[in-house]
């Protein structure tokens, strides 16, 4: 006759089984006097176990009263919400400015795509084949290899600025209605960080990946106390964003699934120029309590292998 | 939503102290870490609410411990200071004796891996079978094996110390 194992006697005795489970254990039990006494001994156990921690009890004192811990949360929410508004200024003054600068570029109606094309700057191999005609200055379009290593310097540019410059303001302004798939909007409270200052609050090593240049590190305003959920947005070669994002599993979980979601502030995203990419894809991986994610329109593979890398590296440091 | 918050405050806050407690070993700082856990609850409204507590309040106390380790580095600098020395005041038997009791149940309950000591705790602040498995990432199957040899580790751990502390008391 087989016998019951200790563990599944643990279990009975903590009420983790199904019904139909606990029914078999009591008719083996009724009819198995060894089993019985294995039970009475995990029984005792049990509340030795019991016996043993309760002498690790902190003394008891009146916990506060809820509407106390009420308060506390309705004014952190109300103080959340009033950073967002100030954030939500700051990004359409930011937009405005950035729609000014843009308008003041232009040559003619219909040139304007984004920031980022006019941000190029003069490329060394491209044809100089400016024709002028009278006073207007025509340029044939840019053959596509130009524009691309063009648009790879000018983000590079742009990396390096997002690193120095706490606010890379102009970076991030939308110039045109922002493409839900180039750049994903995330909800929520977000703050635009530099790298030190993301690092210096994340107490270690950020999500990323070596080497790619970083437009943007965002990271969620959260409570004091506890490592920030944060977004890491960086640039491959041929244009593409990823996005690395780190965090508390459950709230990474969550922002994966809201992230085509657009933002209600709209103003905090990055545009970029180049072909938009295909159908986003997201990959995570869980490590206890925390998930680490990557996105980006890339195939499986191709996420899967950053991703095993960067928790590599993360785990290396 | 806050009405059902305010009912597990109520069944939920002294477990929660306790599980910190166990785990700062600060009974001032848990109490602050729990009320803590409860604002972001109110903050959040989680959709599991009593699960959620305590993934947040193990979240906080694994902070804190990292904050413990550095300060601990401050703290070994002025170990041969005279000033940090802590002043010991004559105190009440019984106090010495439950703070001894303590320290050995504290000592028995370091002989555990983190992970067999976090599912013991988290039984112990009484969460079911699931919710520990949702929060150690753990199959449920497996939570009463890890409960089987965390409960059997703890109180061998124990009694040795206890036999240990009766050899010394007799060769004194």
């Amino acid at each position: 006759m087989r016998h019951i194992p200790e563990d599944e006697l643990h279990a009975y005795l903590d009420q983790g089984l199904s019904r139909s489970q606990c029914v078999e254990i009591e008719s083996h039990l009724a009819g198995c006097s060894s089993c019985r006494a294995t039970r009475d001994g995990i029984a005792a156990l049990r509340d030795r176990t019991t016996a043993l921690l309760a002498k690790l009890a902190p003394p008891r004192r009146f916990p506060p009263a809820f509407e106390t811990l009420r308060g506390q949360a309705a004014r952190r929410v109300t103080s959340r919400r009033r950073r967002l508004r100030v954030a939500a200024w700051a990004a359409s003054l930011v937009a405005a400015l950035g729609l000014g600068w843009t308008a003041s570029t232009m040559v003619g109606p219909g040139r304007a795509t984004s920031v980022a094309t006019h941000t190029m700057p003069p490329v060394a191999d491209a044809p100089a084949t400016s024709i002028r005609t009278g006073s207007a200055e025509v340029k044939p379009p840019a053959p596509a290899r130009a524009v691309k290593r063009a648009f790879r310097d000018d983000s590079i540019r742009a990396a390096k600025l997002a690193v120095l410059d706490p606010a890379p303001a102009l970076q991030l302004a939308p110039v045109e209605e922002p493409r839900p798939d180039a750049g994903e909007q995330f909800d929520g409270m977000w703050r635009t960080v530099s790298w030190d200052g993301a690092q210096s609050e994340a107490g270690q090593s950020l999500p990323h990946i070596d080497g790619l240049p970083v437009l943007r590190v965002q990271v969620q305003a959260n409570d004091q106390g506890k490592r920030p959920l944060m977004v890491v947005a960086q640039q491959l070669s041929s244009g593409q964003v990823i996005q690395t994002i780190e965090g508390p599993a459950s709230d990474v979980s969550e922002l994966l699934n809201r992230r085509n979601a657009t933002s209600s502030d709209g103003g905090l995203s990055v545009t970029i120029s180049d072909a938009a990419p295909a159908a986003d894809q997201a990959m995570a991986m869980q490590m206890g309590d925390r998930m680490l994610a990557i996105t980006g329109a890339l195939p499986s593979d191709s996420l899967r292998a950053m991703i095993r890398r960067i928790n590599a590296e993360m785990r290396s440091k | 939503m806050s009405d059902e918050l305010e009912k597990l405050y109520q069944s939920t806050y002294t477990a929660v102290v306790r599980f910190l407690y166990r785990k700062v070993w600060d009974a001032e700082r848990a109490e602050d870490l729990a009320q803590e856990v409860f604002v972001r609850a109110l903050a959040h409204r989680p959709d599991k609410p009593r699960a959620w507590v305590f993934a947040v309040a193990a979240n906080l106390a694994r902070d804190e411990a990292r904050a413990a380790v550095r300060r601990k580095r401050h703290l070994t600098l002025l170990k041969d200071d005279p000033i940090a020395q802590p002043t010991v005041s004559p105190a009440a038997d019984d106090t010495v004796e439950h703070d001894e009791q303590m320290a050995s149940v504290q000592e028995a309950l370091n002989t555990l891996t983190p992970r067999d000591r976090e599912i013991l705790l988290l039984w112990d602040a009484g969460l079911s079978y699931p919710e520990i498995a949702a929060q150690t990432g753990l199959a449920v199957g497996a939570v009463g094996t890890t409960l089987a040899r965390a409960r059997r580790r703890l109180v061998d751990a124990h009694d040795r110390q206890q036999k240990q502390a009766r050899d010394n008391a007799a060769h004194s």
